[in-house]
């Protein structure tokens, strides 16, 4: 039964021990409630722009009762790190990363969605969330001669977890190495010493768990000595950059950067046409957290004939997440709660036949959910794209 | 009604790589989660909901190294009143019968009307320490509970039996119930019970308060190993009677008729 | 030599499987050590009972009582104490069924009998009893040795050991029971049919699992009878539930359930990673899908490339002939 709210001072210290200080800053303005996707579901309210203030007072997740408490867990574990709201905060406050303190806390107390205590203990002991065995990290690069990095390549290709062992996803890892290759990039990939990069593990809490991503990693990276790294992910791209503290002397690009680079210095020239419409979703991690817009844009605008096409409105920094971020990829919300559908009907309105992705995360939510809904639109990654339109 | 819980700390291994280590005789931990054993999650819930109905303490006990102790905390900011911890590192190899001996040693001196213990430890698998305390207490038990009602004096557990029967009981308190996953669903702490549970103490009982020369053990391990595994994706060609024919000798020869 | 012994195990009348497997290994022990299998039977009435399990063992020792109709531990303690303590037998064989679950341990403790439950496989050796068990969710293989001692309580996982056909010279013989009312702290009442909505997929031996190659909801009957036929249980991935032809709690997946049958048979699913994480635990897959390059095919041990409403319909047969010709 919720009563009038009883403050905790001790809650809010630990929540601001465990990393949420940003709540200091929020003035409830509300602007955050008004930026979530989640409220663009018709009767869910997400009240965001609440958490700070409760978090002030040490009244959140503060119940005693079984059911007040699993639905206040519940909230505290919907955000799904888009930072939409970040990017309307008129105080700057970075409320993913709050809510993460509140996470932090409850997962050491094995209080979180079951559906997460797989994924993680997965990726913890095989260091990838679909449990598979490092052996096998590299299989996916077996038949295209790719070494493996021993310093005398200039670049790493970190594929990540996902297209380093999704039959779906492993073309993607395919087209880019072979991007990479014709473009005449010298890379070779670090294969059964990778690790997850753990953006997702961190982003639940699980920091134990991050930690040991962080560590491994970095281990390897300095074994190898490696100083340039080229991911597929932007969630990689944007973790190294951010959280691994020994990588600051280490340039880390995303993949569309370099492409970009090679079609700037003319080392890929798309020829053969590609003549469909195509959409360009904005990742929320590569977008608006790490602000690469037009790179992708121009990579697509390069190809003969590709007749390219914005969501309306809903483009750039204000592209609406498809609900894979903080380990969405492994939630499960009931159907008429998934932000995919949202940006489906958005990508479905532009008429477009392919929709052109830059994350592995956001290719497998789409194709997934255009299936459930009976989209015939083509799901492809940017580099898949620019793979088809090379010539010979 | 005072009651108690058993809980055991065990490494989460249905999802993860296992791996033994040089001793031949245990896993390589370092890469493992560790979390309350997932049945006993569901006997501590059976607990605190009886608990929260008829009013009274719960008591939360593990036989475990220190590390157990953090497991019960957790069972703390879930609703439990007290936690004990007994060394394991003060009695050697464990096995199902010791364990049970150094839980009875600790319970023999506490109130008790129920006992809830998980049905199975997902580490050594053995099943049998909920049944074997009861026997060494005295009391009566069911085992593979997946209810309980309880009216006046009767306590009504249902067991699961195979091939979805159950078996349905009339019992008296006191008595000791091994708790079958999915009978409940198990809470989640709040944070105001995880600050408490942070500051609670934490009892801890070892060898000079139980005498390790009357503890014996019935069983000890000689190996680990891993079991043979069999090939995978043989594509089963020939016409549908053919590929029949071959999909009822797989499942013959599984033992699975 | 003292003997083997194994609890026949037996429900609404009817001898169960487990029995056949305990009398088998029971038979492999004896073999080896040179001595007799006797089984005993507590039951009321017991002659269907020692009839089925006639020629399977050197001598049956029967009690029959009312009080034996039902299983219920605390009777079935006393009387096999009683049994023990006058027989000694080296062995005692018990199913690490839900019955020999609630029995085995309470009677070792009480006894003073070391006992090992759930094992795979046991064989002696010198005078000691080595057992093989499974630990670890399955992931490895243990070999534990019991201490040493006259006698040993041993529950035997089921599916372990296959049955054989033999005829033994069997000798009957009656025993008054020690036991003859039901004891008031813990009383069988009744058995209940659990409600179709509760079956619990993690629990099966055996899942049958369909996905949206199926189609249309009027093709589940179909596969639900498969099911039903061989044994095994009906879940999904979770486009079927998202359709809303079976309940939440048949989906198998990083956010359905874990599952890890002895064989699971994977009907039009395509194999997405979330559906794989929920089912590679499976100690056999097959997979039957109409796309040879459906990724499920990475994880299967047998993989069928057929349309599946061909295939269902002959595999049904099948099992179902080697069934009777087992029956
Ligand atoms: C956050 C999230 C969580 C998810 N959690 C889960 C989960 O827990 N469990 C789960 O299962 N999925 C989950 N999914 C969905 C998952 O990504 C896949 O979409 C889903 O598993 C696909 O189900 P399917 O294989 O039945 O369907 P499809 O992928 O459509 O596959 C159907 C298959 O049937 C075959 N087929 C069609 N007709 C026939 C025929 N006549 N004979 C033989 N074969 C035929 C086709 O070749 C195809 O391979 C999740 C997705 C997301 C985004
Ligand atoms: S937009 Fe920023 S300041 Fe406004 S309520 Fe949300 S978090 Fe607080
Ligand atoms: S990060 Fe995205 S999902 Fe999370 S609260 Fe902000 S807008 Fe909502």
């Amino acid at each position: 039964m919720r009563g009038i709210i009883n403050i905790n001072p001790e809650i809010r210290d630990a929540i601001l021990e465990s990393g949420g200080d940003d709540a200091i800053k929020c003035y409830s303005c509300g602007r955050c409630m008004a930026a979530c996707p989640w409220n663009l579901i018709d009767d869910l309210d997400y009240t965001t722009y609440r958490f700070c203030q409760r978090i002030k007072l040490g009244a959140i997740v503060d119940s005693e009762a079984k059911e007040d408490i699993a639905a206040d867990t519940d909230e505290v574990f919907r955000c799904i790190g888009c930072d939409s709201c970040r990017h309307e905060c008129p105080r700057g406050v970075n409320l993913s990363d709050v809510l993460r303190a509140v996470r932090r806390i409850l997962v050491d107390y094995d209080s979180y969605p079951a559906e997460l205590k797989g994924v993680i203990s997965r990726l913890y002991s095989s260091g990838n969330p679909l449990g598979e065995s490092s052996a096998k990290r590299a299989d996916w690069a077996k038949d295209l001669g790719i070494p493996h990095f021993d310093g005398t390549q200039e670049f790493v290709y970190f594929p990540c977890c996902l297209p380093a062992y999704d039959a779906r996803l492993k073309l993607v890892a395919e087209a880019t190495a072979s991007l990479l290759t014709k473009a005449g990039i010298s890379f070779g990939i670090i294969g059964e010493e990778e690790f997850c990069c753990g953006e997702a593990v961190r982003r639940v809490g699980a920091e134990k768990v991050f930690q040991s991503a962080v560590n491994n990693n970095t281990r390897v990276f300095q074994k190898f000595n490696v100083k340039n790294v080229i991911t597929t992910s932007p969630h990689c791209f944007k973790t190294f950059q951010t959280d691994y503290p020994a990588f600051s002397d280490i340039q880390i690009m995303h993949v569309v950067q370099v492409l970009h680079q090679c079609l700037a210095d003319g080392k890929l020239k798309p020829e053969r046409p590609f003549k469909k419409k195509v959409v360009y979703h904005d990742p929320c991690t590569l977008g608006r957290q790490m602000g690469i817009y037009d790179q992708p844009r121009e990579l697509l605008q390069s190809i003969p004939e590709l007749n390219l096409v914005e969501v309306p409105v809903f483009n750039r920094e204000f592209s609406v997440c498809c609900g894979a971020g903080a380990m969405g990829l492994w939630r499960d919300w009931p159907q008429d709660q998934r932000l995919v559908k949202i940006r489906t009907e958005q990508i479905f309105a532009t008429g477009a036949d392919v929709l052109c992705v830059a994350c592995p995360y956001c290719l497998q939510m789409f194709e997934e959910n255009f299936k459930s809904m009976n989209v015939d639109i083509e799901v492809m990654d940017i580099s898949e794209i620019l793979f088809s339109s090379l010539g010979q | 009604m005072d009651i108690i819980a058993c809980i055991k700390r065990v490494p989460q291994t249905a999802e993860a790589d296992v791996k033994i280590d040089s001793s031949g005789k245990d896993i390589v931990k370092d890469r493992l989660q560790f979390d309350m054993n997932e049945s006993d999650t569901y006997a501590l819930e059976e607990a605190i909901l009886l608990k929260e109905k008829f009013s009274g303490s719960l008591t939360v006990i593990s036989v475990g190294t220190f590390d157990a102790e953090d497991t019960l905390r957790i069972a703390l900011a879930k609703g439990a009143d007290n936690a004990i911890r007994i060394k394991a590192e003060d009695f050697g190899e464990l096995d199902g019968y010791k364990t049970a001996q150094l839980l009875k040693a600790v319970i023999k001196d506490l109130k008790h009307d129920a006992i809830f213990t998980g049905c199975i430890a997902t580490d050594d698998y053995y099943s049998q320490v909920g049944v074997t305390l009861a026997e060494l207490l005295g009391m009566p038990h069911a085992s593979l509970v997946t209810k309980i009602e309880i009216d006046g004096n009767t306590v009504h557990a249902y067991r699961e039996l195979e091939g979805g029967l159950l078996e349905h009981l009339a019992m008296s308190l006191p008595a000791l119930f091994t708790i079958q996953t999915g009978i409940n669903e198990p809470r989640y702490a709040s944070l105001i019970a995880i600050r408490r549970a942070a500051k609670k103490e934490i009892k801890v009982i070892g060898k000079e308060e139980i005498n390790a020369e009357d503890i014996v053990s019935f069983s000890s391990l000689e190996k680990l190993f891993t079991p043979p595994v069999g090939e995978r994706a043989e594509i089963l060609s020939g016409t549908l009677d053919e590929i029949g024919t071959r999909v009822q000798g797989i499942v013959k020869e599984k033992g699975l008729l | 030599m003292a003997e083997i012994f194994a609890l026949v195990e037996h429900r609404q009348g009817a001898v169960r499987d487990i029995t056949y497997e305990l009398l088998t290994c029971g038979r492999k022990l004896a073999t080896a050590q040179n001595t007799k299998l006797t089984a005993l039977v507590f039951a009321s009435p017991a002659d269907k009972i020692v009839e089925s399990i006639q020629e399977r063992a050197d001598r049956i020792i029967v009690m029959e009582h009312g009080v034996f109709e039902n299983f219920n531990a605390e009777i079935y303690q006393l009387a096999l104490r009683d049994i023990l303590e006058k027989e000694k037998p080296h062995v005692t064989l018990i199913g690490h069924t839900a019955f020999g679950y609630d029995l085995c341990p309470a009677l070792g403790a009480e006894m003073g009998i070391p006992f090992a439950t759930d094992c795979l496989d046991i064989e002696f050796t010198g005078s000691r009893l080595r057992v093989t068990r499974s630990v670890y969710d399955g992931k490895l293989d243990a070999h534990v040795l019991l201490k040493e001692h006259t006698s040993y309580l041993v529950t035997l996982r089921s599916g372990c050991f296959t049955p054989e056909e033999v005829s033994l010279a069997t000798e009957v013989v009656k025993q008054e029971s020690p036991v003859t009312e039901q004891p008031e702290y813990r009383k069988f009442v009744d058995y209940i049919e659990a409600a179709v909505g509760e079956v619990d997929i993690t629990k099966a031996d055996i899942i049958v699992s369909v996905g949206r190659g199926i189609k249309e909801q009027a093709n589940l009957p179909v596969m639900e009878e498969f099911a039903t036929a061989i044994g095994g249980v009906l879940s999904c991935s979770r486009p079927v539930v998202d359709a809303g032809w079976l309940p939440k709690d048949r989906q198998v997946g990083s956010s359905g359930k874990t599952v890890k049958p002895k064989l699971y048979i994977a009907l039009g699913i395509s194999g997405a990673f979330q559906h794989i994480v929920g089912m590679k635990g499976a100690d056999t897959i097959i997979a039957v899908n109409k796309d040879p390059n459906a990724p499920i095919f990475n994880e299967a041990d047998y993989g069928i490339v057929e349309d599946l409403f061909k295939v269902v319909p002959v595999l049904k047969e099948k099992i179902l002939d080697a069934k009777k010709l087992k029956g």
